[in-house]
């Protein structure tokens, strides 16, 4: 076989792999516009389009509270986050210090604390202290793998950048503070802007503890969503169209995100 | 920087790390130690018995627990069915898919989607798949004339559904790595491979498996961490079941918090998932994450 034959196979197959995977989620976002009626009858393949279910899931006010918690949690979790996270990450890498390696590592090992572990103390903390069901509670739930996570990804942003440029604003007379903001904030904005995504998405995703946590008030998007299966007869329209409103975060970053994903993931996955 | 310059840092570490110390404290040190007081009582909030202090008798009693052995026997089963298979696409695709050509940008995008997608979405989303009357599946096999089957009804396929699942959605998290990796490999190493000679196998077995070893420990001991606390996703898509088919450690764990209330007893199972998963992540210090000068 000659190359370019070859090459033109390994092509095809690499459309191929890419299709297959795509199947599941060509699944939920065809789900969406179908109506239940044709989702149960057994063809993949009826076409009739329609809003329906996207007009009943955005009048449904669980879900709306549910979307609403979600952001808050999620945007309040991550922006405490980002600002602690790089306090602490521009404190380990610029800094020398006793037991440094130790706190560094410390929060590393944190990040893979699993979720059920801390989830049965913290239904407890939170349940003698009457803060069940309750946005703020959730949002401390998720800075416990939101705050570990964003130093561990930040490190490498802060190590990157030169002595030199702190020495000349020190020359140039600027304090401690002032150098961490007005230097350093800015030069490692991107970072900043990846830390802050990928908790957003963490947040996004989480399930656990909103499943443990939460009741009625402080649901999040993601347990409307499973809900939304039922009992008996399972609304998969709805399931559908809420779960492919929930994807768009996920969509968005990895079409623009793309160059500083591996940075990301190696420090940990996205997983809630 | 001069002696004296250092010593006047001296205070401001403390500055910028006590905010991350202090939040620590309180989502996570606190209710790790409260856990493991708890696990040394037997408290069901539900019964109207106070708890009382037994000291490791849950632990002991875990011991005894056969459907505690279950649970950890499907984890590591599951951590070694699911990870390898992840492993051997995501790096033939990675290799598949180092090359250039039109559109290879937009498929690698493509491929990350499902490691971003909610874990509960992709779980549901296989169970519509896998329903026997009117899943996508299904309506497969019933075009190569098989019969349909209710996969999620039965311990041994609806664990290999939860399996399926896993390898559907993170394979692409051992792609991205591993072709990362690829993308920093010098051309001259496989250049001098196939001056050598050397066939696909071997130049696969002598220049890129031992120039990737790093960052195929580092992918391995991540999924691993990450399959070990797995729930969401089989939460939703068997609750555990059935039976206790694919009732994996976290999902034990929640049973007995949160069903049964057995709050020292599944305190104590936290306690020995989170020891699990220090242990790993030590190893995962040791081989992948290098601090390095500029930290020291």
């Amino acid at each position: 076989m000659n190359k370019k034959a070859k090459n033109v196979i390994l092509i095809i197959l690499a459309f191929l792999i890419v299709i297959i995977e795509m199947i599941p989620i060509l699944v939920v976002i065809s789900n969406s516009f179908k109506r239940d009626i044709d989702i149960f009858s057994s063809t993949p393949f009826s076409t009739n389009f329609t809003l329906k279910s996207y007009i009943s899931v955005l009048k449904d006010r669980t879900f709306l509270r549910g979307i609403k918690n979600s952001l808050i949690v999620a945007l309040i979790s991550s922006a405490f986050s980002v600002i602690v996270g790089a306090m602490a990450s521009y404190g380990i890498t610029r800094y020398k210090f006793k037991g440094k390696k130790f706190v560094a590592y410390s929060f590393l090992t944190s990040r893979m604390i699993p979720q059920i572990s801390l989830a049965v103390p913290m239904y407890m903390l939170f349940r003698s202290l009457n803060l069940l069901d309750n946005v703020f509670s959730l949002t401390l739930a998720h800075i416990s793998f939101n705050i570990p996570y964003v130093i561990w990804l930040l490190l490498p942003f802060f190590a990157a950048i030169p002595k030199e440029f702190e020495e000349a604003a020190k020359v140039d007379g600027c304090g401690e503070k002032k150098i961490f903001w007005v230097i350093f904030i800015p030069l490692v904005s991107p970072g900043l802007v990846v830390s802050f995504v990928f908790s957003f998405i963490m947040s996004w995703n989480e399930f656990l503890y909103a499943l443990i946590l939460t009741n009625i008030r402080a649901k999040t998007a993601p347990l409307v969503v499973n809900a939304y299966l039922g009992q008996y007869a399972p609304m998969w329209g709805k399931l559908s169209a809420a779960g492919t409103l929930m994807l768009i975060p996920a969509f968005v970053i990895t079409l623009t995100l793309q160059k500083y994903i591996i940075k990301g993931l190696m420090a940990g996955g996205v997983k809630g | 920087m001069s002696l004296k310059n250092k010593k006047k840092r001296g205070n401001f570490p403390l500055f910028f790390l006590m905010p991350a110390i202090l939040s620590a404290f309180v989502v996570l040190i606190f209710p790790i130690v409260y856990a493991t007081g708890l696990s040394f009582f037997e408290w069901n909030l539900v019964s109207t018995q106070n708890r009382a202090f037994v000291f490791l008798k849950n632990y002991i009693n875990l011991f005894k627990d056969k459907i505690f052995w279950s649970a950890l026997l499907k984890q590591f089963g599951f951590i070694f069915i699911a990870i390898p298979i992840e492993l051997v696409i995501g790096f033939f695709v990675a290799i598949l898919m180092n090359r250039q050509f039109k559109g290879v940008n937009i498929l690698r995008s493509l491929l990350l989607l499902p490691v971003f997608i909610l874990p509960i979405l992709s779980g549901l989303t296989w169970s519509f798949m896998l329903q026997p009357e009117y899943g996508t599946i299904n309506y497969f096999l019933s075009l190569i004339g098989l019969k349909q089957k209710a996969f999620l009804a039965y311990p041994g396929s609806a664990y290999a559904a939860v399996v399926i699942q896993d390898i559907w959605r993170m394979w692409p998290f051992m792609f991205i790595l591993l072709y990362a990796g690829l993308s920093t490999m010098p051309k001259e190493l496989e250049e001098a491979a196939i001056i050598d000679g050397a066939n696909f196998f071997e130049k696969l077995y002598y220049v890129i498996v031992p120039y990737l070893k790093p960052t195929i420990v580092m992918a391995i001991l991540l999924r691993t961490i990450d399959a070990l606390r797995i729930f969401s996703e089989v939460y939703v898509m068997t609750g555990g079941g059935p039976g206790n088919g694919t009732l994996l450690l976290s999902l034990y764990i929640n049973k007995q918090a949160f069903e049964y209330f057995n709050i020292g007893y599944a305190s104590a199972m936290a306690i020995i998932l989170i020891i699990s998963s220090l242990i790993l992540t030590r190893f995962l210090i040791k081989n992948s994450f290098d601090l390095g000068e500029s930290y020291e």
